[in-house]
């Protein structure tokens, strides 16, 4: 096999790779800036430099000459070579800064550069403390600056699209947000004008750089000069936890990190599974966070006067108990877990009626191949497998019409405004609604409504449009004692904010809600039938080990990159 | 010693001193496109035969490189009819102290296609494009209208001079930057991309224009094409200097009584150039320094010219380069302080800002070298300017750091005591490392 040597220590390594992506997954920390793993690496920032030999060949034989104790003699590069755009081939040396004097030196110097016409506010720069350019200053740069002289003035807060803030001078011109709009995201909105060291990126005449991916170039900036209009001036990174988990506006279940700071979500950003979304993360999932804030109800209300949970699961039990199964109609949810529709399901089952089915949200055009989809549920493919199936709003409807239901069960849904119904048509209908937000239409004929934690509260499983099954972690808390919620929460941020053992604790915005593998089972503890669980994990273990569309997929399988189930030719 | 033999009886070839030679009429009555008949008419030429002609001539690139043109003609793939590819002529003559290629380009254009002509014949190339700087206006418009009368005479298109050779020349006008005549970004720059080198390897003969095996030549490289045809290799290889042959357009200029361009054999004494083709030093003065090939190449003083002639090997013992022979000539009242501040002008401008170290690096030199020609410098910054050209050179995708930091340090290192005078007295020592430790 070929092997490399990497500051004398010798890797084997089988087909094509570049130096930098190797050394980066081997461990050897080359500092860079231009280079994208996802992109054509232009070697223009000259920060990977490093020295590349090869064994000496004799001319005649074609042998690899070597000295008196064996060793191959090598022959060394003139000039220092850019990891990034080198090729690995057999025999390689490569030294890095961690053996040699001299790329020690280039990278301190390329770093001085850098930082010379750099403005250095980094005290009000949002980029400050994830910011690969104050890390490798640290890291690698020289202590001082021998610059005297008054630095190049650029434009300044350019709103270059709706989205996305342009400061040219924090922007050391590595070409990756060009880089990414011409060869990713393929909408060439973003160019490098001016020359020299004037030059900065900017949408050409007449352009708005509004493409529904450009929030994307915030991420990969590697300095401050591209922020985001949503986030910037919000809140400094080492103020919020980030939590990884999955996006829950399209089909596709892009993984992201959720921010959080005082039990708000901040801002969303892209977590890198090379299955599902790679390194991107559409405009739409980083946005529609709010949700998770706002509007958010306080306890739950039975004729819409708050009442104790444990008289509300008994209100809701009062509703179902007694009626004829075929005359309740329980409603699903491609919004909720696969964990909750499953109780949610087996409820159904228990009191006689007929399987749930879930309103679509599907919105033609919307998708584009890529990352945004039809469909505006996250986990549709998740229900579709549970035997939930789509029912339209006009089947519903009709249903409804016909005098057949006389308890609409709604879990995570708004029929009122989905078009199934009227508030004034539920009147005679008795409405058990778990629901997000209190702009939920449906409320107001709710008897009982149950506000439910979000993707972003719960623990859960989304089984993405093809067929990947992922995990939801919590990302803030809740109000009230929930011992599964509270060891996910540590496990996943033991050393961040957010865990009541950490001094930035705090009890603002908590939502009083609960997670569906709480309130179902509670309802139904209530009607009689007991559905008693350990937790999501263990509801997990149940359906992946009865339901074949669904095997494989425990906890521990899934861990943070998820896995992709069997095609069961069912499309969501 | 003069390797250019009897230069005061040299017969101009490239320029020769005939009226209206830029005019189709009277460049075919001067034995104009006989070449290119010879070659597509006679069962004497082949491409590998022509290829080989002009690596017998020994022709190197004019554009400032210096390689050996022949050669880079073999480096093209074997033609594969599927897979198009380019010729390139590189008319973007930018650099100060080179105004050469002009010459050719305003009086002597058909040479100029011809040699395209007979270079895509050699490597089996359908397109040529000609790269003009684009503030050679004028001369553009004539020569667009000259390349029409070519075609309409059948010498340029389809199955020229009624052979099996078809070839299309397209003059592109550039938009005024100095880095479009570094090759790479010529190409990209013709693709209608930002004018950005490009990392070699790839090589143009591997991936040019639009990813295509592509050459690029100097004007005056390819104008020299038709003249090694028409009279053999050997005839050019006798030329001038043995290791550096053939015709030289010198373009001099600065403090000398007849600045212009000259054409002579390689190899001429400098002194020569000086004294008797340029007219001596201007007022009578004493010659102080010149830069004999462009401003990126080293400056030479007064006393390191002594025997040494215009060729690539000549002038690399002497500690420069011969560049494109543009000669700058520098008497003694000139500042040498405020040259270098002139020239780090020019890259700190020109510095297309690709690369960190070339970006940020070209604007202090000029930073610090401004302020010591304005008497505000400390004799530290000598050796911080020395730092940072060690801290550019050769750390770049394209030659232009190097051409950048080159004229500073040895611009510096040749001329130490003007700089010094003009420094501040200062309390630290020079060769202290303040802050770099």
């Amino acid at each position: 096999m070929p092997t490399i040597t990497i500051d004398n220590q010798t890797f084997e390594f089988e087909g094509q790779h570049g130096l930098l992506q190797f050394c980066l997954d081997n461990g050897v920390d080359l500092p860079h800036f231009c280079y994208h793993p996802a992109m054509s690496a232009p070697a223009n920032c000259r920060q990977c430099l490093v020295e590349v030999g090869m064994p000496q060949r004799d001319r005649a034989t074609g042998e690899i000459s070597t000295d008196e104790d064996g060793n191959p003699l090598i022959q060394f590069m003139p000039k220092l070579q850019t990891s990034c755009s080198m090729q690995m081939a057999d025999g390689m040396v490569v030294q890095t800064h961690r053996s040699s004097e001299l790329v020690k030196r280039a990278q301190k110097d390329t770093l001085e550069f850098l930082l010379i016409n750099h403005p250095l506010d980094c005290p009000i720069c949002d980029q400050a403390g994830h910011c690969p350019l104050q890390n490798q200053a640290y890291k690698h740069g020289p202590e001082g600056s021998r610059f005297e002289f008054e630095k190049v003035h650029k434009p300044k807060h350019i709103d270059l699209g709706p989205r996305v803030v342009l400061d040219g001078e924090r922007c050391i011109n590595c070409t990756r947000c060009v880089r990414f709009t011409r060869e990713v995201s393929k909408s060439d909105q973003l160019t490098i004008i001016e020359r020299g060291v004037k030059n900065y990126p900017m949408t050409p005449p007449g352009v708005e750089f509004n493409e529904p991916y450009s929030m994307n170039v915030i991420d990969i900036c590697p300095v401050g000069a591209l922020t985001s209009k949503d986030h910037r001036f919000k809140a400094r990174i080492w103020e919020m936890s980030k939590t990884a988990s999955v996006s829950t506006v399209g089909a596709k279940g892009s993984n992201c990190y959720y921010w959080v700071k005082d039990n708000q979500i901040m801002k969303v950003t892209p977590r890198t599974n090379m299955d599902v979304n790679e390194f991107w993360l559409a405009d739409e999932e980083r946005l529609e966070y709010r949700k998770f804030n706002e509007d958010r109800p306080d306890g739950p209300t039975v004729e819409g006067a708050p009442v104790s949970w444990e008289l509300a699961w008994k209100a809701a039990a009062d509703c179902l108990s007694g009626v004829d199964g075929s005359r309740i109609l329980f409603l699903g949810s491609a919004w909720a877990t696969v964990e909750d529709n499953y109780l949610l399901a087996k409820m159904a089952d228990a009191v006689g009626a007929s399987a749930p089915v879930y309103l679509p949200h599907v919105e033609e055009g919307h998708g584009d191949g890529w990352l945004r989809t039809d469909d505006r549920t996250p986990n549709a493919q998740g229900c579709e497998r549970l035997g939930i199936h789509a029912a339209s709003a006009q089947d519903l409807k009709a249903r409804l019409e016909a005098g057949e239901i006389d308890v609409l069960y709604v879990m995570e849904d708004d029929p009122v405004a989905s078009g199934v119904c009227s508030v004034a048509d539920l009147a005679g209908i008795k409405v058990v609604l778990h629901h997000y937000n209190t702009t939920n239409q449906t409320l107001q004929a709710a008897d009982v409504a149950l506000p439910a934690a979000m993707a972003v509260e719960t623990v859960g499983t989304f089984v993405n449009v093809d067929g990947h099954a992922q995990r939801l972690r919590p990302a803030k808390a809740i109000a009230g004692v929930n011992r599964t919620l509270s060891m996910e929460i540590g496990k996943c941020r033991a050393d961040r904010h957010g865990t009541p053992f950490d001094k930035w604790y705090n009890e603002s915005n908590l939502i009083n809600c609960q997670p569906g593998w709480v309130a179902l089972p509670a309802v139904a503890a209530a009607l009689g039938h007991e559905m008693t669980y350990k937790g999501p994990k263990q509801i997990m273990e149940e359906v992946s080990a009865s339901n074949p569309a669904f095997k494989g997929a425990t906890y521990s399988a899934m861990g943070e990159l998820g896995v992709r189930l069997e095609s069961t030719g069912v499309t969501a | 010693m003069s390797k250019a033999g009897d230069w005061r009886n040299y017969k101009r070839v490239l320029l020769p001193p005939v009226k209206d030679l830029h005019k189709l009429d009277v460049y075919e009555a001067h034995e104009g496109y006989s070449a290119l008949r010879e070659i597509l008419t006679t069962d004497k030429w082949d491409p590998t035969s022509v290829t080989d002609e002009v690596k017998k001539s020994g022709l190197k690139g004019r554009g400032g490189a210096g390689f050996p043109t022949g050669l880079k003609w073999s480096f093209m793939p074997p033609i594969d009819p599927d897979v198009p590819r380019f010729l390139c002529c590189n008319g973007d003559e930018s650099e100060p102290g080179t105004f050469k290629d002009r010459q050719l380009l305003e009086y002597n254009p058909h040479s100029v296609f011809e040699g395209m002509l007979i270079a895509s014949y050699a490597m089996g190339i359908k397109t040529g494009f000609l790269y003009i700087r684009g503030e050679f206006a004028d001369w553009i418009t004539h020569m667009e209208a000259e390349l029409e009368k070519a075609y309409d005479k059948g010498y340029v298109g389809k199955n020229i001079m009624g052979s099996d050779f078809s070839c299309d020349i397209v003059i592109h006008k550039g938009a005024g930057a100095y880095i479009c005549g570094e090759e790479s970004s010529l190409m990209n720059s013709l693709e209608g991309k930002r004018a950005y080198p490009r990392i070699k390897p790839p090589f143009p003969a591997q991936k040019g224009v639009w990813g295509y095996p592509t050459t690029i030549n100097n004007v005056e490289t390819l104008a020299c094409a038709p003249l090694i045809i028409r009279n053999g290799g050997e005839w050019y290889a006798g030329i001038g200097a043995q290791s550096h042959p053939g015709p030289v357009l010198y373009g001099i200029s600065g403090h000398v009584n007849r600045p212009g361009v000259y054409e002579y054999p390689t190899g001429m004494l400098i002194s020569d150039l000086i004294y008797e083709v340029a007219g001596g030093m201007r007022g009578g003065k004493k010659l102080k320094a010149l830069v004999p090939g462009g401003s990126s190449t080293p400056v030479l003083r007064a006393d390191m010219i002594d025997g040494v002639t215009m060729d690539a090997d000549s002038l690399r013992e002497a500690g420069s380069m011969m560049g494109t022979s543009g000669m700058l000539i520098m008497d003694e009242d000139t500042d040498m302080v405020s040259f270098l501040r002139r020239i780090t002008h020019f890259y700190h401008h020109e510095s297309c800002g690709q690369c960190t170290p070339c970006r940020e690096g070209t604007g202090w030199l000029e930073n610090i070298v401004t302020r010591i020609d304005e008497g505000e410098g400390n004799l530290r910054d000598l050796d911080l300017l020395m730092d940072l050209c060690s801290q550019m050179e050769g750390r770049t995708v394209c030659a232009l750091a190097d051409a950048a930091a080159w004229p500073v340090r040895y611009t510096i290192d040749r001329f130490r005591d003007e700089f010094e005078a003009k420094c501040k007295p200062s309390l630290v020592p020079s060769g202290a490392d303040l802050v770099m430790a």
